[in-house]
């Protein structure tokens, strides 16, 4: 035992930080949020076991939750495809061999880089406002633009495309897949007097498949937990009329403005469920329609 | 140190990496001589500038001691605060409002200052009522940094370019919700800027309106005051005023319902002519702001009866996690009373507590500041009695009324309709908390 530790006692230590780090800062936090889920826990006293009752109160008396859900799917399902959808239109443009592509590709991906920030939803807000950019340019050509971001008819537009507007990861993703698909079997293709359509859906989705199954799970993850944008967009509340309550939201109001520590916490563990559900439902669903050149069919 | 080889090197410089880890832990406070006192308050520009004005003072005053201070706007403050003490590092000098500090009482965050009165802290000069809005159940916790009253204030340009004069035209004291739809739209006419903001979703004016109503916001009990009746008739009166073109658009208002950002107030931004307060911020506004700002009571219904209060606008407490007890009330002594640190203070905190302090301060006050003293001096026997501390839930209640009520500024269902709403809310949320 002696003689293990001294022996690799060199390679602990240069773990340490990391593993400190897993198990105070990950792993420590999620197991003491699922004990305190099933408390009421206003930080400053100690928390008070309750069972299951932030779970019922959750499923039948709270409307904001079911507000919550509903904006949040409304947003997954909407920006997830967009996204995608742009995200490959624009490798599909960059794959054509176009001079100094590596300019194009760090120009696309520059706002995945900055549209996470509070900056670029602040900058949203400018764009947005009554009397911002956007209303200014269709001024210009004679339209009167709405409230943007005060009337929850447009409030979540706004916020999905932001979104679809952060498309540089699956694109740099898109690109790669795309690089992967033999030449021939466009050329083959083309000997057959395929269209383009018919390349698109015969050869590219087909092929590209495994890359968009990857893609379409990590953006609906991301989409999941999308927090920022709205937080800041809605001034921490998801106004107006909750139309960006967000369940991430939702769940710092609990936390943060109500001290209801032990309900945010459930409402943590909901949205962890709820992802993977859905996660495995994506899972479930790929084996019809995703399939790996590898494997033997 | 005999042959270095590989292994031992790289053991070596594990275990000092981990020492150093351990020691930056520790933090710079571990290795100082002074008294660290640190203080933290919600502000506006012109408060910090102020605040770090007298805290640099202090420290020039008092060797030995050394007061840091630190700042956020109020959306963030309380967040921050909430995180502090589930840390256990809050500073040791806080600011706190009327209505929250009894939670922060009630929790143990806010501990009490009795053993301090008489040594480190002075308040013998300070107003009983003041040391009675900050004493519960015997105890005081709370040194009142101000008086405090709900304020309307009015850019005098745009006024007096609709020719409307204060005392004649228009009673800053004693005006009705319907003189203010007739005023407003007049300077609308004469300007082209909206003579009002729109209060639908203000709560601190509906929480004027239901005292103007004779009705207390809450019950004995601790459930809700008002009823559906007076729900609809404060958002049926400023309908009115909106309908009168006295306001901006509603969706406009609607952006801003909850916003509690000095910088986004109608008089601040030039898209009203009169904006709705705590009187405290005059000063803060009139720093934003051109033209000069007067100042005004909340409208009134006919029967003008009170319905704002005056309240101690803020406080100073000590919190559980004080390092220094000693040395933390003793800067909170100097903060009330030193006539050179409440000369920098001024009025914007609200009016001091402390009569030597008022003394001092009169001859030298500026502008804003005169206007606000003014103000106090003319609502005197105008305001309604202070009520007890409101029910847990009250907070929640407030950013409730907030939120529904976008939806009569966006005319999306009616009054009647989303009134009931509320109520519906308010109740399941007190009967919750």
């Amino acid at each position: 035992m002696e003689k293990f530790f001294r022996r690799n006692f060199a390679g602990y230590a240069f773990l340490a930080p990391w593993l400190i780090g897993f198990f105070l800062l990950a792993i420590g936090p999620i197991l003491a949020s699922l004990y305190l889920s099933f408390t009421k826990y206003n930080i400053v006293r100690p928390p008070q076991w309750i069972g299951l009752d932030n779970y019922f109160y959750m499923f039948q008396f709270d409307d904001r939750f079911k507000k919550a859900l509903q904006v949040t799917f409304s947003f997954v399902v909407i920006s997830v495809p967009a996204k995608l959808i742009f995200a490959l239109g624009v490798a599909m443009a960059l794959d054509k061999g176009i001079r100094a592509i590596g300019w194009y590709r760090a120009l696309f991906y520059l706002p995945s880089i900055l549209g996470g920030s509070i900056a670029v939803a602040i900058l949203w807000r400018q764009l947005f406002n009554y009397d911002g950019v956007v209303n200014s340019a269709l001024r210009l050509v004679g339209l009167d633009g709405p409230y943007w971001l005060a009337d929850p008819k447009y409030s979540l537009w706004t916020l999905i495309v932001l979104a679809v507007w952060q498309f540089g990861s699956p694109m740099l993703i898109f690109l790669a897949g795309l690089r992967a698909i033999p030449q021939e079997l466009y050329e083959a293709a083309e000997i057959d007097a395929a269209g383009p359509l018919r390349k698109f859906f015969a050869i590219t989705v087909p092929l590209l498949a495994p890359v968009i199954f990857f893609n379409l799970v990590l953006q609906m993850i991301e989409a999941f937990k999308s927090f920022s944008g709205a937080f800041i967009i809605s001034g921490g509340s998801g106004a107006p009329l909750d139309s960006l309550l967000f369940f991430t939201v939702y769940l710092y109001d609990e936390a943060f403005s109500y001290l209801r520590m032990g309900y945010a916490s459930a409402l943590a563990w909901v949205l962890l469920l709820i992802i993977a559900a859905f996660t495995a439902i994506a899972f479930w669903t790929s084996k019809y329609w995703v399939h790996y050149e590898n494997e033997r069919g | 140190m005999s042959r270095l080889n590989r292994r031992t090197f790289m053991t070596r410089a594990g275990a000092a990496a981990s020492s150093v880890a351990v020691l930056s832990a520790l933090g710079p406070q571990a290795f100082g001589q002074d008294k660290q006192v640190r203080h933290f308050w919600w502000g506006n520009p012109e408060r910090d500038k102020r605040t770090f004005a007298v805290i640099d003072l202090y420290n020039s005053k008092t060797p030995g001691t050394v007061v840091s201070g630190e700042t956020l706007g109020f959306a963030d403050y309380f967040t921050k605060l909430t995180t502090q003490i589930a840390g256990g590092n809050m500073p040791d000098v806080i600011q706190q409002g009327y209505g929250v500090l009894f939670e922060y009482i009630a929790n143990g965050a806010v501990v009490p200052l009795d053993d301090y009165v008489g040594k480190s802290l002075d308040i013998s000069r300070i107003d009983q009522s003041a040391i009675d809005a900050g004493t519960v159940d015997g105890k005081f916790y709370a040194l009142s940094i101000g008086a405090n009253s709900h304020m309307a204030i009015y850019n005098t340009r745009l006024f007096e370019e609709a020719g409307i004069v204060a005392g004649t035209d228009f009673d800053p004291y004693g005006y009705t919700y319907d003189d203010l739809a007739r005023i407003g739209a007049q300077i609308k006419q004469a300007t082209g800027v909206p003579g009002t903001d729109d209060n639908t979703a203000d709560y601190q004016n509906f929480s004027d309106f239901i005292a103007q109503k004779g009705v207390k916001m809450f019950n004995p009990d601790g459930s809700y005051g008002a009823t559906q009746e007076i729900v609809e008739e404060y958002w049926s009166i400023w309908q009115g005023i909106r309908d009168a073109g006295a306001t901006p658009p509603g969706p406009e208002s609607a952006g801003l319902a909850g916003v509690a950002d000095l910088s986004q107030l109608g008089v601040v931004t030039g898209k009203s002519a009169m904006s709705y307060v705590w009187s405290n911020q005059l000063v803060g506004a009139q720093g934003l702001v051109q033209d000069a700002l007067g100042a005004a009571m909340y409208p009134n219904t006919p029967e003008m009866i009170p319905g704002s209060i005056v309240q101690p606008s803020q406080f100073v407490c000590l919190t559980r996690d004080s390092v220094d007890p000693e040395a933390a009330t003793a800067y909170m002594s100097a903060f009330v009373n030193d006539l050179d640190m409440t000369a920098i203070l001024g009025l914007e905190r609200g009016i001091p507590s402390n009569s030597d302090v008022r003394a001092a301060l009169e001859p030298n006050l500026s502008a804003a500041e005169a206007v606000s003293v003014a103000f106090f001096d003319a609502i005197q026997g105008k305001t309604a009695p202070l009520d007890p501390p409101p029910p847990s839930g009250s907070n929640e209640v407030e950013q409730t009324f907030e939120r529904v009520a976008v939806s009569v500024l966006l005319g999306e269902k009616s009054i009647p309709e989303v009134a009931a709403d509320f109520l519906a809310q308010a109740k399941a949320i007190l009967a919750r908390a």
